[in-house]
């Protein structure tokens, strides 16, 4: 197994937004909080208000480990997205499932269903950044940072993945947590970390 | 029901944002005859079904068949015309 490097992490809450462990302020007056961080970003990409939460959740997390990159959106084939939660796709399910009323009120709507799949987040990000190498979604039970850490070094069992974007995206029952990680397989600079369970355990404490 | 032409282009103008999600663009910034797909507010294939889902849900309008809607969604004009032409509620 090729030894793996953390080169920089993003981690989201209502209470906190931060890259590499440095705060970020965000004000949400409106309590439109991921909006709010989307427009304290900056970013100009639509198609994030189209988004069901989740997938807004890691987009920005996304956002936060990639937006210095220059340059940005080279396509990639060696770098996989590999997201886990608990809730799965449950907020959007709850979304779509109210437009869906008795009788006559029959309105499913095709925006909301279309989030219905958890794993649309790691496409979400995948789209954004031209990142062709694997995507995939895991729903846990819960937060194990044992499962974690293996599944993703699993990924790079494949000698063409060279670096990840992997965390934990959750969002519903009133939880609204992520953190995304840049995993990497080359000499990483001085910033760099181990990839590990401790290094999981840590940084989901810290959430 | 009974509303003006312009009163039901603003009505569908808002209802389109609030569906479509359409953040920071308000129904000045979208030109009547301006086409809805494309270039116009660049909306998708997604887009068109939320739009079929609109003309039932509101207007009691069901497009029987969906590729008609490549004609009705040309503008908002061309929608409102149809929907002053065709509503049930």
């Amino acid at each position: 197994m090729r030894p793996l490097y953390v080169s920089r992490t993003a981690c989201i809450t209502r209470q906190s937004v931060s890259v590499n462990g440095k705060e970020l302020p965000v004000s949400s007056g409106d309590g439109r909080f991921l909006a709010a961080v989307y427009r304290t970003l900056g970013i100009d990409y639509p198609k994030f208000f189209k988004m069901d939460n989740l997938s807004k959740l890691g987009f920005l997390a996304s956002e936060l480990l990639l937006r210095e990159d220059r340059p940005r959106f080279v396509p990639r084939e060696d770098c996989a997205v590999i997201c886990f939660n608990r809730s799965a796709s449950l907020d959007a399910d709850t979304l779509y499932q109210a437009t869906i009323g008795p009788g006559e009120d029959y309105f499913p709507s095709p925006s909301l269903f279309v989030y219905t799949l958890p794993n649309i987040v790691t496409a979400e990000i995948a789209i954004r950044n031209k990142l062709y190498g694997e995507t995939s979604f895991y729903i846990c039970e819960a937060f194990s940072a044992h499962q974690l850490f293996t599944t993703v070094s699993h990924a790079f069992a494949d000698s063409s993945i060279r670096s990840a974007l992997a965390g934990w995206t959750e969002y519903g029952n009133e939880v609204c947590e992520a953190f995304l990680m840049q995993i990497e397989t080359f000499p990483p600079p001085e910033t760099a970390l181990p990839f590990s369970v401790e290094f999981l355990t840590r940084i989901k404490n810290k959430l | 029901m009974t509303c003006t032409m312009d009163e039901l282009i603003l009505k569908l103008k808002k209802e389109i944002i609030d569906v479509l999600n359409l953040e920071d663009i308000t129904p000045e910034d979208i030109t009547d005859d301006a086409p809805l797909f494309g270039e116009g507010l660049g909306l998708d294939s997604i887009d068109a079904l939320e739009l079929i889902v609109l003309m039932e849900k509101n207007y009691g309008i069901k497009l029987k068949d969906p590729s008609q809607g490549r004609e009705l969604f040309r503008s908002i004009r061309v929608m409102a015309d149809y929907i002053q032409a065709n509503r049930t509620k």
